[in-house]
């Protein structure tokens, strides 16, 4: 098979499966422009109306609070992800490595509705956390925890944790190690080279897996669902309660394409950030 | 190899008849999960299968999500029958889900009550109240409510579950606490933003309500009384209370499809559904209030807060026709979700 016969080989799926995304994009953004009819499953005629009707406090308020949410998921994800992903390729203990994979990313296997589900059980008035600061005596009646944006950014941060641990320990992985050594032998101490060389040298690795995990998290469902019990919006939620529980689909699809661009745009505005930073990561 | 492919081509094949076969064998009864295919199973599938020895396969999801599957396999319907809320079953036959009932095909419904017919496509098949619920074991042992202005008290502050996929329940008892007309909802407004205090959280599914009730997160709600039944046979101390102003009366009725090759075991369904022993055994499963005339309920059943014994009594509680509160529903969702919510 010759080069140009195997690049039809990866170009046709890839189409077919742009072409399929596309396709059903379309079929979703095209109810935006359609009328809603209270009282029926089908939409009315051409209408700009929705687009109007998105700008109402409420709608503002939860794309607000899905940006503030994805973005403090990212962050917390990134702090805790980073130690556990430098850990897992620097450890020289292969038990330590086999017992981190097991903890970071076993988890990704268990699904979102089992995890959500757990840290019901562990958030909840009478949960784990509750119960133990009430045994010792901390506090005298139960912290809310469910149904707050606190609760719902715990369960997503652990969400996201093993995605994140992947990338950014791939992006340890690929530090030469002949830096680390150099700024050490010239006086550096270990945190300094942390944080003067290694640091720098993964931000690549670092600014595309916090991308990553702020736009995933712009899309999540279940977990704000579950934990936010209605009290905590997130765009997709909304979606929901108005698309498939309300059937405004009209509106659903204007949210959609919002949550869509938001994502998108996030991506977009970060991508020449993540080039530059790996040109000058190849260069050095 | 050339064979080997070509056998494993013609058992697909035969495969994929096989299934086309059975599938065509077995009625398809679109209904929720959990205890509520249990119930339609043991009551209606096993007294249908054994009148016409046809078997019943039930697919089950929540209330909006199967309508949302029906109408993208509009034409060629999953379902034959579909088991659903009578005011979401308007939206079914607005439509043109379901088809328009021959009357004369279902013997059963000449004893049932005129509230059953619902519409020339959809029968109901019993009834039910949304009412307020709480945990006794959790609140006070003086504390009780008689009244929908009861979930207004300040002792209920952050202590309320309401459910979110149809808030229909609080705006109509804050309607009617407000003196007007479900029509004119927006009177109730006032006195709707007062219950946000109370609220803690919104209940998505009765797996959720029945989740926040055992956990005692919302020893309060508004609840369905079947569910709260339900629970209360898990071992959940609950009490169900009919206010005095009525509790919000629910119908769930039911539908041919349109398109079905099934329609005469549909029909048959209907009418096994609606048999006096069928009633009598559904409503003793559910909890709930036949709608036929001569289905028995036992003392015991009729004793129980919101099962009715007569159209009298049904008509005592909160009932609105299936068309406005369909209509209203979209309306009412959205603001709830605006203003409530936050």
């Amino acid at each position: 098979m010759n080069d140009r016969r195997i690049w039809w080989f990866f170009i046709v799926p890839c189409m077919l499966v742009a072409v399929a995304v596309v396709m059903s994009l379309a079929a979703v953004f095209q109810y935006s422009f359609r009328e809603f009819v209270p009282g029926s499953l089908e939409t009315g005629g051409f209408t700009l109306d929705n687009f109007y009707s998105i700008g109402r406090p409420v709608y503002f308020l939860v794309i607000l609070d899905t940006l503030l949410i994805s973005f403090l998921t990212a962050v917390f994800c990134l702090l805790l992800s980073y130690p556990v992903a430098y850990a897992l390729v620097r450890t020289q203990s292969e038990w330590v490595r086999t017992l981190l994979v097991i903890l970071s990313i076993t988890p990704l296997f268990t699904g979102e509705i089992v995890r959500t589900y757990a840290w019901m059980l562990v958030l909840g008035s009478d949960g784990f956390i509750n119960s133990t600061l009430m045994a010792l005596g901390i506090v005298s009646r139960p912290v809310q925890f469910m149904y707050t944006k606190f609760g719902v950014i715990v369960a997503l941060v652990h969400f996201s944790m093993p995605v994140m641990i992947i990338m950014l320990a791939t992006a340890v992985s690929h530090v030469n190690r002949d830096f680390e050594k150099a700024a050490a032998n010239l006086g550096a101490a270990p945190l300094t080279v942390f944080w003067r060389v290694t640091v720098p040298l993964t931000m690549a690795g670092i600014v595309a897996s916090t991308v990553v995990i702020f736009a995933w998290t712009m899309s999540a469902f279940a977990t704000p669902q579950l934990i936010g019990g209605g009290k905590v919006l997130m765009i997709s939620n909304l979606v929901y309660l108005q698309g498939l529980s309300s059937f405004n689909f009209p509106i659903a699809a204007v949210l959609s394409a919002v949550a869509f661009i938001v994502a998108v745009g996030s991506l977009a505005l970060v991508q020449p950030f993540v080039t530059r930073l790996e040109r000058r990561v190849a260069e050095q | 190899m050339a064979i080997r492919m070509k056998g494993l081509l013609a058992a697909a094949i035969l495969l994929a008849g096989t299934g086309i076969a059975s599938a065509q064998d077995k009625l398809v009864v679109s209904i929720w999960g959990g205890n509520w295919r249990d119930g339609a199973q043991e009551a209606i599938a096993t007294e249908f299968t054994k009148r016409t020895g046809i078997e019943v396969q039930f697919i089950t999801g929540g209330t909006m999500d199967r309508l949302t599957k029906a109408k993208l396999s509009a034409g060629a319907p999953e379902a034959d029958v579909t088991l659903t809320t009578s005011h979401v079953a308007y939206l079914y036959s607005s439509d043109n889900l379901f088809e328009k009932l021959d009357t004369s095909k279902i013997p059963n419904l000449k004893d049932a009550y005129p509230v059953a017919q619902r519409s020339p496509y959809t029968i109901g098949l019993y009834s039910y109240v949304y009412a307020p619920a709480y945990r006794t074991d959790l609140m006070p042992a003086d504390y009780k409510i008689t009244s929908w202005k009861d979930l207004w008290s300040d002792q209920l502050k952050d202590k309320l579950g309401l459910p979110d996929f149809d808030p229909s329940h609080i705006i109509i008892a804050a309607a009617k606490l407000s003196g007007a007309d479900v029509k004119d909802w927006k009177e109730g407004i006032p006195m709707l933003e007062k219950l946000k205090p109370n609220i803690k959280a919104f209940y998505q599914s009765d797996a959720t309500s029945q989740e926040l009730m055992k956990t005692g997160e919302t020893p309060v709600q508004v609840l369905l009384s079947i569910n709260a039944y339900h629970q209360m046979s898990q071992g959940i101390p609950i009490k169900l209370v009919i206010p005095e102003e009525g509790g919000v009366v629910g119908i769930d009725a039911v539908g041919i499809s349109a398109g079905t090759k099934m329609a005469d075991a549909a029909y048959e369904f209907i009418n096994t559904a609606l048999d006096p022993q069928v009633q009598e055994k559904l409503c003793g499963i559910y909890k709930c209030s036949p709608m036929n005339s001569k289905a028995h309920v036992s003392a015991e059943l009729a004793a129980m807060p919101g099962i009715f014994t007569s159209v009298e009594e049904l008509q005592k509680q909160i009932l609105v026709d299936d068309e406005t509160r369909a209509k209203l529903l979209p309306e009412w969702k959205s603001w709830f979700t605006e203003n409530m919510t936050r």
